[in-house]
């Protein structure tokens, strides 16, 4: 039992090393003076941040109204019973912009991208598309692993802020049927709530998230090493560690930001 | 540069196999190389140590003057920038079209733009038989014309060194006329070396500068063809494909 702990703790080590290393290569790429390669991996980022960040809309704005609906829905309707009406800006913020907001567009990120990137990078891997590129005295960190890591990061940033938005605004408007509540006394309660520390934290976050789910997706998809069957095994470790460390970086920006 | 390839007492474990590769090997600038032997015989592995991607367990592998183990990632990606690389697998990027797939290389070490691409690209597709396809992703392609196409994306970028692993192996007669016709041909304009792999007789030994016959992780016999074709090893002889002058043809 001992030696099992010892071995997890030994090779949970091993892989937060190796993940460190992977962000310092990132970001020794993003901003190392070498002019080559820089178009070819722009391009690329580009398109990975259409995929992760504009072909997320969609679902990211019928999530953020459902789960807004829901919360100033309850939040609308439960806290006047209690006398609590001058508490619906300060629920709003806790429970949508510092958490569910983040949390849920980072589950959404890893699901639709976090998957296909390891996907991808493993299917390379075994068809030996990265051999050919590394033998084209193409840099792996710089072609394949910068751009999908900026492209994430950014993609997340910007999804947060507009879950945040459509889930407070979109689910204020179609939770209006219910609540008595006007529009201006709603926006003036939210806006007091809100704290420049929560805009900041939220940033933090869409950093902290998007770095860890793009160098942990990456980092599965390069370690497949001979069959395609390790494709959809390391797809299922990218994604459970990537909501673990996600969790937990949660847990400790707000530990950091609000205890 | 006295050698473009030095593999010096090199020594590999390979674990699928209960012997131990051993070569020493030497390949001068300007010259045309041929590997032959049978299939797991070590060929692709030299060509693996030379483009460094297996490190030897012992002795030293130089390339274009430079010593492998001594080089980081930069200086091995730099390296390789000098080489043209084509393994068995072809290793085109699926979710580029051939003509996509051709230009990766000049796009990302150079930044060509697409008016310089295209006269630098088609003369190579239009020479190898693929400008109809330039269009078609690897997965509307046949094995020999990824090979094919493998083989353009190595040679679009002016190269010092190339590595061929069996270039020819899948490839129709008129590919393999193609093949031999532009290897030919951009040998005797860009004077580069060429370390090449082949385990069925070919056109290209006649026109390889040596042979060698490797067997069993062994480099067994080194010549020209002419000498080559004298050896007694029938084992030899059959890869020669008992060509006039070797043993299979008298």
């Amino acid at each position: 039992m001992i030696g099992w702990l010892g071995q997890r703790t030994i090779d949970g080590y091993l892989y937060l090393t190796d993940l460190s290393a992977q962000v310092y290569v990132t970001l020794r790429e993003l901003i190392s003076p070498g002019r080559q390669g820089r178009w070819a991996a722009l391009r690329v980022t580009f398109r990975q941040m259409i995929f992760t960040g504009v072909d997320a809309l969609p679902v990211i704005s019928a999530i953020a109204l459902m789960m807004g609906l829901i919360v100033i829905t309850q939040a609308g309707t439960q806290l006047p019973k209690v006398g609590g009406e001058g508490l619906i800006g300060s629920i709003i913020v806790v429970v949508i912009i510092r958490e569910l907001g983040p949390l849920l567009t980072a589950f959404i990120v890893i699901g639709r991208s976090g998957t296909a990137i390891t996907t991808e990078l493993g299917n390379m891997r075994v068809a030996q598309e990265i051999t050919a590129l590394e033998l084209m005295g193409i840099r792996v960190s710089r072609y394949i692993i910068m751009p999908r890591v900026v492209a994430v990061v950014l993609s997340m940033l910007c999804l947060m802020l507009y879950f945040d938005a459509v889930a407070v605004l979109g689910g204020f408007i179609i939770a209006r049927i219910k609540l008595t509540l006007p529009f201006l006394a709603f926006g003036h309660a939210v806006a007091q709530a809100l704290s420049l520390t929560d805009v900041l934290v939220t940033a933090a976050k869409g950093i902290l998230f998007g770095t860890a789910v793009a160098v942990i997706c990456c980092h599965h998809g390069l370690s497949v090493r001979t069959s395609y069957t390790e494709v959809p095994q390391q797809t299922t470790k990218a994604m459970i560690n990537s909501v673990t460390i996600c969790l937990l970086l949660d847990i400790l920006v707000t530990i950091a930001a609000y205890f | 540069m006295k050698f473009a390839i030095e593999l010096s007492n090199v020594q590999v474990s390979m674990d699928s196999e209960s012997w131990q590769v051993d070569f020493t090997l030497a390949v001068k600038p300007g010259e045309f190389m041929l590997l032959v032997g049978p299939g797991r015989s070590g060929k692709g592995l030299i060509l693996k140590l030379c483009a460094g991607l297996v490190a030897p367990d012992q002795g030293t592998v130089r390339v274009l003057d430079h010593d492998l183990a001594a080089l980081d990632d930069e200086g091995l990606a730099e390296l390789r920038r000098r080489m043209g690389v084509v393994l068995q697998q072809p290793g085109l990027r699926s979710n580029m079209t051939l003509y996509t797939n051709v230009c990766l290389p000049l796009v990302y070490h150079h930044g060509i733009n697409e008016e310089e691409l295209r006269p630098r690209v088609m003369p190579i597709l239009d020479a190898l038989g693929l400008k109809a396809l330039e269009k078609r992703f690897p997965s509307q392609l046949t094995a020999g014309e990824a090979r094919c196409a493998a083989l353009a994306r190595a040679l679009v970028v002016d190269q010092e060194l190339m590595l061929l692993d069996e270039v020819m192996a899948g490839l129709d007669a008129e590919m393999v006329e193609r093949v031999d016709r532009v290897l030919a041909e951009h040998r005797r304009t860009h004077a580069v070396t060429v370390l090449a792999t082949l385990h069925n007789p070919s056109p290209l030994l006649e026109r390889a500068d040596r042979i060698a016959f490797v067997r069993q992780g062994r480099i067994e016999a080194v010549g020209p063809y002419a000498e080559m074709a004298k050896n007694p090893d029938p084992a030899l002889q059959v890869y020669l494909g008992g060509r006039p002058g070797s043993r299979l043809a008298s």
